[in-house]
């Protein structure tokens, strides 16, 4: 089938790839090459050379930006991942008002990341003076349970629906023949339902892992770095690098961080992709 | 089946060029197509508030003269982002605004000389333009003025009048007995001095005029900032958190329209904040020029006797020295003829409210422009907007976190830290703007 | 074992349903606060129901949809949703499907060049990419699906890919010998099996194509055009002071057309599983 299938590669790919190249290919390139300049707009570039980076790495603000960053995605793919499944998992059975249910918890993800940010700021603000804690702005451990929480109820709907869609394409005969020969709920659960949907788990992994990483509007909505950079997570900080001062040379440093920024998320989701999709099983 | 497959092939390279062939087709309209050489404007827009005044002031000027002019507002706080998007296109502006020296430093390559044009003899003083070196790379366009704005009915109440206050002392004895008695009056001194991202530029950048402005008075530059005022600034940043509608500790999550609507709900007797208010607190009626007046910021520095009003300027249009030759002479035309026109000076300074910097500026309805005005006559000096040399956003924001903290917890220390933000932070942004 | 079954049913429907209503909070917030008078919203009132002197009807609601060209931003944002979700269903779905079913260096390299541009941070591209559209004049929501289509390639061929792995070969090979080609094969048989799949990745991309905002507005001829989410943004002046009204009655009407489009798309996943998943 592979030969037959050979002949037909430019119209299955072409028309992707074609957008591809120009939507994502050259801009992608281009800024490439705008890293190593300085510049106000992409035609008065004028190359620097490699000290876009050196500067970019010493900037101790986007060191410890990363390092926010890092601690944010490990909670967060957890928190949601887990959730997610036993959402999945329990709105495949047959309860009542699944449907009610599954339009519930998708429901966040119909908004905006800008405004559930500004929203989710008044509500844990208020909930904090309730319980006289400090408000947001002043208060770095309530910013990133804050950032959690929000980015935990955003996605969850969103990796649950491809939860589902990898449920139910576990055949029941599958877990029949195992109730029957004697597994419980457990047992049909790790040994039959995970690896069967490993494709899925791959994806929301992935997805929760880039979603983690390049957060931005709710970062900017909820705390907006406050206090003093402590909840900034990267974007936010390439974000400030670009804007919050005025000059040329900032610009190049912005899109320095953002290459390097990107370099280094290539290699962890690589490292997740072969770990997850070695455990896929064809069916 | 092989036909097929061609047909299939040939079909979808026809789209997706069709698709690329409608944009070629419709996009002719930009600012950059030959209109018979008469040129055409397109005018990136800074204020949201002012829009439909623009858009109608460029439909009359194309009515009147038939040079095309397109006005397209930025959204609030994305200008930057759009400017920046929008120089890199072919149909970019040919008529933009920074914000004074430091925005210039961005853009200061794109900025054309103004200095031979028309609407630039039509200025009414030379400071009002920016210069880089000799040339004039933008002109301000719209000059403001902000200080205490004043509930003077609330403020009569309370058994006083404006005439009371003269001085940094008197307003601290005026607001600090107003709210010791607050409960009994219903009222207190100062609406909320919210630190969120929609208001604290009041006091991080308006209210940090003051200590930068009377130390370039002393003979300071914006080299090196001292801190020999930043007790002044305590002192006045004390009374407003102290004696204010809520507690120092919820300033964070206080927006601007929070303290404008406690003023609007007579919550407050003092409400800081510029001429761009106006319109906000007259249009449904709730104050009239008959109870409201914009005292100057005391500090407690210079002589308080002259001090006026906080007046200057954030905005500077400049012109795209990259357009095309007849573009730009159209943005030069289209700007003389809002500074001059009957039409274009009474829909700057009616509609939009703006005190324009222009020989034929007509007088304003603004109830706050015209007491500027009116102290200025007086031989009050105004406050110079200084805070446009502040080196950087990044030390606002700092200097604006160091406040916030210290009025959660108003120790020595905290305050300390604001004065390592306000000194020290200026040394090390203004060594970053300047490291080139 | 069937009581023991039904009873931990129950529960679960009952945590379920607490939890629902939880969730369904915030998103109650914005409705509350649409319908509340300007002056009324502000942070410490958020929580509060809009009493009789607050309530202000559906006057917010006329104020959006009368301002600033509503109607047509609705209209611009419908049709770039559309076209754009069309496009990457289709495209991209034969994409997936040729780089699961081919082993070749080629359309493994393919893969993770798609997998990659996910990770990349919008800012690193945004300048570029406006340039890019400008230059060719794609610039137009009639032509912006083209845009999205190369943007959006890498998330919705990624998901394509996950779901094709689980498509056994057999069927489609069965049908190749029946003299069937690729593309017969393609439409006929696969398609069929991926709309539940197609439905969930239609409905994500959907989300993010409806509430972009960046993306339009960099590269989007803002002269002539705008698009809900840029509009939105209008509510907010210059010096802070947000129509609070409009901005929340504007957003309900955003996502009431996502409900909806959800709602509808609901009803086929599980018509899908009703007429059952091909099994092995």
């Amino acid at each position: 089938m592979e030969k037959a299938l050979k002949r037909y590669a430019p119209i299955f790919v072409l028309p992707t790839f074609a957008a591809f190249v120009i939507g994502f290919i050259w801009p992608f390139v281009q800024g490439l090459y705008l890293s190593f300049c300085k510049f106000t707009t992409v035609d008065n570039a004028s190359w620097v050379g490699i000290s876009n980076y050196i500067a970019a790495i010493k900037d101790a603000s986007f060191t410890s930006s990363f390092k926010f960053t890092v601690f944010f995605a490990v909670v967060s793919i957890l928190s949601i991942n887990i959730i997610a499944f036993m959402l999945a998992t329990l709105l495949t059975q047959k309860l009542k008002g699944t449907n009610v249910f599954r339009t519930v918890f998708f429901m966040p993800n119909l908004i905006g990341g800008i405004v559930l940010g500004y929203i989710w700021q008044i509500l844990i603000n208020c909930l904090l003076s309730i319980i006289g804690q400090p408000i947001l702005a002043l208060n770095s451990t309530a910013g990133y349970w804050g950032l959690i929480i929000l980015m935990c109820w955003q996605q969850i709907g969103y990796m649950m629906i491809i939860y589902i869609a990898g449920l139910q394409n576990v055949s029941d005969d599958l877990i029949e023949a195992a109730a029957i020969d004697g597994a419980g709920g457990w047992d049909v659960l790790w040994r039959i339902k995970i690896p069967m949907v490993m494709s899925s788990i791959t994806i929301c992994v992935f997805l929760t892992l880039t979603n983690s990483f390049k957060l931005f509007d709710q970062n900017l909505a909820l705390t907006g770095g406050e206090p003093s950079h402590s909840t900034e997570m990267i974007a936010l900080n390439i974000y400030q690098t670009f804007y919050a001062r005025s000059g040329m040379q900032w610009k190049g440093y912005g899109q320095a961080k953002a290459v390097i920024f990107c370099v280094i998320v290539i290699l962890i989701s690589l490292i997740q992709l072969n770990a997850t999709r070695s455990k896929e099983v064809q069916q | 089946m092989k036909n097929k497959k061609r047909w299939l092939a040939l079909g979808m390279a026809a789209v997706m060029t069709a698709g690329i062939m409608t944009g070629c087709g419709s996009s002719s309209g930009g600012s950059s197509d030959s209109d018979g050489g008469e040129g055409s404007v397109y005018y990136l827009n800074f204020k949201p508030e002012q829009d439909p005044q623009w858009q109608d002031l460029a439909k009359a000027y194309t009515e009147e003269t038939g040079v095309e002019v397109t006005v397209v507002t930025a959204a609030s706080g994305e200008y930057e982002t759009t400017l920046m998007s929008e120089m890199g296109k072919s149909g970019a502006p040919t008529l933009f605004q920074v914000n004074g020296p430091v925005g210039l430093a961005n853009w200061k390559d794109y900025c054309y000389d103004l200095s031979d044009s028309d609407v630039y003899k039509e200025l009414t003083s030379e400071g009002h333009a920016l210069k880089d070196g000799d040339a004039a790379a933008g002109i301000a366009y719209v000059v403001e003025s902000y200080g205490i704005i004043v509930n003077t009915e609330l403020l009569g109440e309370a058994g006083y009048k404006t005439e009371d206050i003269q001085s940094f002392e008197d307003l601290k004895k005026v607001s600090e007995d107003i709210s010791s008695r607050s409960d009994e009056l219903g009222f207190t001194a100062f609406t909320s001095a919210g630190m969120d991202g929609s208001s604290d530029w009041r006091f991080k950048t308006h209210l940090a005029n003051l200590p930068i402005h009377f130390e370039y008075v002393d003979g300071g530059s914006a080299e090196a900032i001292e801190g020999t005022y930043l007790d002044n600034y305590r002192e006045i940043w004390d009374l407003y958190i102290n004696n204010s509608t809520c507690e120092p500790s919820e300033l964070a999550a206080k927006t601007g329209d929070d303290s404008r609507n406690e003023f609007l709900n007579k919550e407050a007797v003092f409400f800081q904040n510029g001429s761009w208010e106006y319109s906000n607190l007259t249009e449904d009626g709730t104050f009239t020029d008959d109870n409201l007046a914009m005292i100057p910021i005391y500090f407690g520095a210079g002589e308080e006797a002259e001090q006026g009003l906080c007046t200057g300027t954030e905005n500077f249009w400049c012109v795209n020295k990259e357009a095309d030759e007849a573009d730009i002479q159209a943005t030069l035309d289209f700007m003389n003829w809002c500074v001059t026109s009957e039409l274009g000076t009474k829909t700057m300074g009616e509609d939009m409210g703006f005190v324009i910097p222009f020989k034929k500026a007509i007088e304003s309805s603004n109830l706050f422009v015209k007491q500027d005005a009116e102290m200025t006559a007086d031989g009050k000096v105004p406050v110079a907007w200084d805070f446009s040399t502040i080196p950087s956003e990044e030390w606002k924001n700092g200097v604006g976190s160091a406040l916030t903290a210290y009025a959660a917890d108003q120790t020595d220390d905290n305050w300390k830290a604001v004065e390592s933000a306000f000194v020290d932070g200026w040394a090390e942004e203004y060594a970053l703007a300047h490291q080139e | 074992m069937k009581e023991k079954k039904s009873i931990s049913n129950t529960i679960w429907t009952i945590v379920l349903a607490i939890a629902a209503v939880l969730w369904m909070y915030p998103i109650f917030m914005i409705l509350m606060n649409s319908v509340k008078k300007e002056s009324a919203i502000s942070t410490a009132a958020a929580f509060s129901l809009p009493g009789a002197d607050s309530f202000a009807g559906l006057a917010n609601y006329v104020d959006a949809i009368a301002s600033k060209g509503f109607l047509s931003s609705l209209g611009f944002s419908f049709l770039i949703t559309v076209t754009s979700v069309i496009a990457i269903l289709l495209f991209c779905s034969m994409c997936a499907w040729y780089v699961t079913r081919v082993n070749s260096i080629i359309s493994k390299m393919l893969y993770y060049m798609f997998v990659f541009s996910m990770v990349v941070p919008f800012q690193m591209v945004m300048f570029t990419l406006s340039q890019t559209a400008d230059r060719l004049k794609l610039n137009t929501p009639y032509n912006i699906w083209i845009i999205y289509l190369g943007f959006g390639a890498g998330l919705a061929v990624f998901m394509f890919c996950g779901f094709v792995k689980s498509i056994p070969v057999e069927v489609e090979e069965a049908a190749m010998i029946d003299g069937c080609n690729p593309l017969q094969t393609f439409f006929l048989i696969d398609l069929h099996i991926l709309k539940p799949t197609m439905i969930s990745v239609g409905i994500l991309e959907a989300m993010w194509v409806w509430n972009d905002y960046l993306l339009p507005t960099l590269v989007l001829d803002i002269k002539k055009y705008k698009t809900i989410p840029m509009l939105i943004q209008y509510f907010r002046g210059s010096y802070g002071k947000v129509e609070m009204g409009p901005m929340m009655a504007c957003i309900m009407l955003t996502v009431i057309p996502i409900i909806i489009v959800y709602l509808a798309g609901q009803k086929y996943i599980i018509k899908g599983v009703a007429a059952g998943a091909v099994k092995g």
